[in-house]
């Protein structure tokens, strides 16, 4: 059975997939929201979208197409710097403490937040909620506040609640992920805008071609991995769990499918889907050739 | 008996409630930066009851008037919210802004975009600076349609002098809390229209007028127009508009706290207007004689009254409590705005 349907994973045609379920991967990705090491949600997802995959023991969504030597691996990251609630005030409002990269990738990181509608990804579902911001009115007037940017430390979360029974009661507690809430915006030709937008770009263009059933030489683990932005060593956790792995580097196909953005970090990292387009055809074109 | 009384109570609350965000969802979420207010004004006059007959002014004003004879009363919310305009494009395509009202720059920069065009509404980016600058507030902000010629943008209808927002989205909080951008002052225009449908127009003695201004963000502008238009005809005018409110984490505790959720608040004293103590009393008055919960509070902002006031008319600005204003994260309670309802159409019957 296994052998049929490997059989069958080769004699498909490949790189059939049409661009717009790329368009639409991405789109479905990019507003999906993977806190790093809080990625399960995100996992949960790719397992359900990816026949045969698994989860590993380090969370990665994992999937070996192909038999025999040699045995080659490409990986998207897909986790995002992002929040956890860090302290439930008497009164109902939530503190954050930032999970991922230190130093912030840019000055501004944390200020994306300030005055913004953000999800928290409570026990009982995605609960909405405001990040805090002064009103203009009522600083008129007034000394002016720090012109230092926004940090996480200002951050204070008003899901409307009054108490912090009542916050419990919508399952946000401790260690609660938080994120912008994610609503990917596309505008020019093909241009998505999102939080994260070139991992989970290069992500859907990884996932569609696993879909469109390449054919295959040798052995191809396709992973993706998480908690990339803390501090894990991607490849040796991998190689560890799946190994031996024989080639990891090629001159002609990245080991890692990524994809270039502008406004890498903000808000509105944005990532030309066309480039998903050549992304995926490299890709096909990798899984059926060894050099 | 009071258990079935008090159920009965808590359903017609939820109705309302239900009711309220009916009406100022479609409102939040249409677009109207000052000057450019059309989508909104199309948003109430298709929320009015069957039996309002409308006027538009050149100003762009909605007016509604209902019963006849003096005194005159016009009760006003303005429809048009915090933004931006197009100033010009530069040679590679991004958009030059300029803002249209006060607000925090930084809380639009890195945003996803909208370019309101004759065409319709334009995708695009508010950009993130292009420099590591350590300061809060961007060095002037700068939009992105994903054109990189100027002829490209103006290709997909991009011209000087259009407006630029962020996308919108109503939504609930916990409880009966709502978070949404421009509920400045799009409570006060559901406000009207909810008293307009509960408007007992048999109760009217004299002649009520509804007013839905324009450019109220940018200098009371459109306010200003109906107020040389009326002259010394009205006898009162209440402005229907924020109550900026302290009731927040960040804010200084020294004035401006009204809770949310704890209904009207009369906006007894602001930076353009000071309503007489005994207008205040009259006002409260009317509050307790028809069970309407009603604050009084002083805050800061001006309102659309105040224009009228050289013509010897009194304002008597009412409120709603609102926190985080003019920011994407404005966050109300819905039982401020049935609240702020009934005292509306109390206003115009009664008083």
């Amino acid at each position: 059975m296994l052998i049929a349907g490997i059989v069958l994973l080769a004699v498909r045609p490949s790189g059939r997939l049409p661009a717009q379920t790329v368009d639409a991967l991405a789109r479905r990705f990019a507003a999906m929201t993977a806190v790093t090491g809080y990625e399960q949600a995100m996992t949960d997802s790719l397992l359900t979208l990816l026949p045969g995959s698994a989860r590993d023991r380090a969370g990665n969504v994992t999937l070996t197409l192909g038999s025999g030597a040699p045995t080659r691996v490409v990986f998207c990251p897909l986790d995002e710097v992002g929040y956890v609630v860090g302290n439930i005030t008497d009164d109902g409002y939530v503190m954050l403490r930032r999970v991922g990269t230190v130093p912030l990738p840019n000055p501004i990181y944390d200020q994306q937040l300030e005055g913004q509608q953000v999800t928290l990804f409570g026990r009982r579902g995605p609960i909405p909620g405001v990040v805090g911001v002064r009103s203009t009115h009522l600083t008129r007037g007034r000394p002016a506040a720090t012109e230092s940017p926004f940090t996480v430390d200002n951050a204070i979360v008003d899901v409307g609640a009054s108490s912090r029974d009542e916050v419990l009661r919508l399952g946000i507690a401790m260690l609660t992920p938080v994120a912008l809430t994610k609503r990917p915006h596309v505008y020019g030709t093909r241009l998505l805008a999102a939080p994260a937008a070139g991992r989970r770009a290069a992500c859907a263009a990884l996932a569609a071609v696993v879909l469109s059933k390449p054919r295959v030489r040798g052995t191809v683990l396709v992973a993706f991995v998480v908690q990339t932005r803390y501090q894990r060593d991607d490849l040796a956790t991998l190689s560890n769990l799946h190994g031996p792995i024989d080639i990891v580097r090629e001159s002609t196909m990245p080991l890692v499918a990524s994809l270039s953005v502008k406004f890498e970090d903000t808000t509105v990292e944005t990532v030309d889907l066309a480039d998903a387009d050549v992304l995926m055809k490299n890709l096909v074109r990798w899984f059926g050739a060894v050099r | 008996m009071i258990i079935a009384l008090a159920a009965l109570l808590a359903i017609q609350d939820t109705n309302r409630i239900a009711e309220a965000q009916a009406v100022l969802s479609p409102l939040v979420e249409s677009y109207g930066v000052s000057g450019a207010e059309g989508p909104v004004r199309e948003a109430i006059k298709r929320l009015l009851p069957a039996w309002v007959r409308t006027e538009t002014d050149t100003a762009g004003n909605l007016w509604v008037r209902a019963g006849q004879g003096d005194p005159v009363v016009v009760i006003v919310a303005h429809m048009d919210e915090i933004g931006y305009r197009v100033d010009s494009i530069r040679s590679d395509g991004s958009l030059i802004l300029r803002t249209r009202g006060g607000f925090f720059p930084s809380l639009f920069e890195a945003k996803p975009a909208l370019v309101h065009t004759d065409r319709g509404s334009l995708p695009g980016v508010f950009l993130p600076r292009d420099s590591l600058s350590l300061r809060r507030a961007p060095p002037g902000l700068r939009a992105s349609v994903g054109a990189t010629t100027r002829a490209g943008a103006e290709s997909l209808g991009v011209k000087a002098g259009n407006t630029v927002t962020m996308p919108k989205h109503f939504v609930r909080l916990a409880g009966t809390r709502a978070t949404g951008r421009s509920f400045d002052d799009r409570v006060g225009c559901a406000a009207l229209i909810l008293a307009l449908r509960r408007l007992d127009r048999s109760k009217l003695d004299h002649q009520v007028i509804f007013l839905f201004s324009v450019r109220e963000e940018i200098g009371l502008e459109g306010a200003a127009v109906a107020a040389r238009a009326l002259g010394t005809t009205p006898r009162r005018v209440y402005a229907i508009d924020t109550f900026v409110s302290a009731d927040a984490p960040l804010e200084l505790p020294n004035y401006a706290v009204a809770p949310i959720g704890a209904g009207a608040v009369a906006r007894a004293l602001d930076n353009s207007s000071i309503t007489p103590p005994a207008y205040v009393d009259s006002l409260a008055a009317l509050a307790r004689a028809r069970g309407i919960a009603l604050q009084v509070g002083t805050t800061s902002g001006g309102n659309d009254g105040s224009v009228f006031t050289p013509f010897g008319v009194v304002d008597v600005p009412i409120g709603w409590p609102l926190r985080y204003s003019h920011s994407p994260a404005e966050l109300i309670d819905l039982k401020d705005l049935v609240s702020l309802a009934d005292l509306v159409r109390a206003v115009a019957e009664d008083w």
